[in-house]
């Protein structure tokens, strides 16, 4: 397979225009209309659109990420544009990257181990149902091997990876990826409703959207929108380590329907696809996770100063500077994100696939929900 | 035909709705990395 396009650095000068609009969208909503809306009295209530809705720049970001595409312009983000908001999955990763600096070595094995086990769990329960359910609606095969893997593990990047090993066409990604935005759209505007109605803290939640939301990026904008704060044991430094436990388990995921569908196939096809284990970590790790680690190595050595943990010295400035800097590039990240949901695509993914996402989505948020609920007592604090 | 299917599966979703600038997800990766130790090192040099 070619590569025609130009590289990164060449592509660069035609994506300032989508990223102005993104910075101009992110520097409007922090520094007017969030405050109006602390300071706005609606049905006797001071910063009503605050206190009940919850809204905060995440959310709001989103929203006018997701207007500008359906409502502004139509359908599609104009040409100009397109390349800013490409940018948008960059932010994304860089501010995960930059998240490192949340933790110490010691509070990564914390809930990481917490992590394995509800993930480990998850990712194989899912991808069992998948393909239990796949038989069942009698779907194609590469339509099921990639709806197991973007359902079990992390939506778009889990499809895209999943595709070439079991044969799918475009059109098989494309509906997996539909669903998942879609259904993922619905759960990032309600689990925050849900988490404070069910007065979660921060962990708790964290751990249940890190579990039960379908795609990375909306598990990054759900933490954000239940607790816009970038700190030590916030929603979103815990949904993001059950993140990255997710991401890294791509190349096994991946290799185990590889396995399933070629145990499948009835004639001995064309093996090249079929690749083993140690070929598949090295091609599909996500190595933006090397660079979370470094962070968290760094951090551990005190590089960056004090992290501000409970009970301990105050963050450093550098810390400081870190995390805010961190709320911008993340809101970046989601206006961006939210330039990428069509509705219209989202509603033309209907039939078998839709359901079938429906189905196993519906049943890990709430089963995502009730294990956190039952463990709730258990879940250490870091 | 399944070979070319499964071979312009990626790069068609890529083309049709490509969510980056880079050639495929490892070279975001690793662009992100870069723009991190940028960013940290400007945090370093402003905040000290």
């Amino acid at each position: 397979m070619t590569d025609n396009s130009p590289g990164f650095i060449r592509q660069l000068p035609s994506a300032v225009p989508g990223l102005a609009l993104i910075v101009a969208t992110l520097v409007v909503i922090r520094f007017w209309i969030e405050p109006w809306m602390a300071q706005t009295v609606l049905f006797g209530i001071k910063g009503w659109f605050v206190q009940v809705l919850h809204l905060n720049y995440i959310l709001l970001g989103i929203i006018c990420g997701l207007l500008y595409r359906n409502v502004l312009f139509g359908g599609k983000i104009p040409d100009v544009l397109t390349n800013g908001f490409r940018l948008s999955r960059l932010m994304i990763k860089t501010g995960i990257i930059m998240l490192g600096s949340l933790y110490t070595i010691q509070a990564i094995v914390k809930l990481g181990s917490m992590a394995i086990f509800l993930i480990g769990g998850f990712v194989i329960m899912t991808v069992v149902m998948v393909l239990w359910l796949g038989q069942l609606f009698k779907l194609d095969r590469s339509m099921t091997g990639v709806m197991a893997n973007a359902l079990s593990i992390c939506g778009v990047s889990a499809a895209v990876a999943t595709a070439p090993a079991v044969e799918a066409k475009a059109s098989h990604v494309a509906y997996a990826i539909a669903t998942i935005l879609g259904f993922g759209v619905l759960t990032l505007f309600i689990s925050p409703f849900i988490g404070h109605a069910l007065g979660f803290n921060d962990l708790q939640y964290g751990a249940w959207i890190g579990t039960g939301i379908l795609n990375s990026g909306q598990v990054l904008a759900a933490a954000l929108a239940f607790n816009p704060n970038v700190a030590p044991g916030t929603a979103v430094s815990v949904a993001e380590i059950w993140n990255i436990m997710r991401v890294i388990s791509i190349p096994f995921a991946v290799f185990a329907v590889t396995v399933w569908y070629w145990a499948g196939k009835l004639e001995e096809a064309d093996k090249s696809q079929h690749k083993g284990l140690g070929t598949l970590l090295v091609e599909k790790f996500p190595v933006f996770v090397l660079g979370f680690v470094a962070m968290v190595i760094l951090t551990s050595l005190g590089v960056f100063g004090d992290v501000g943990l409970k009970d301990g010295p105050p963050a450093s400035a550098v810390i400081k500077m870190l995390r805010v800097w961190m709320t911008w590039i993340f809101g970046f990240g989601l206006v961006g994100l939210g330039g990428y949901i069509d509705f219209k695509e989202i509603a033309q993914a209907g039939g078998a696939p839709l359901k079938l996402g429906l189905i196993v989505g519906a049943t890990k948020y709430v089963l995502a929900l009730l294990v956190v609920i039952l463990f709730r007592d258990y879940l250490v604090a870091i | 035909m399944a070979q070319t299917d499964t071979t312009n599966a990626s790069a068609a979703v890529d083309d049709k709705g490509k969510m980056t600038l880079f050639k495929d997800d490892r070279a975001e990766d690793i662009g992100a990395i870069i723009l991190t130790v940028v960013l940290v090192a400007i945090i370093l040099f402003l905040a000290r």
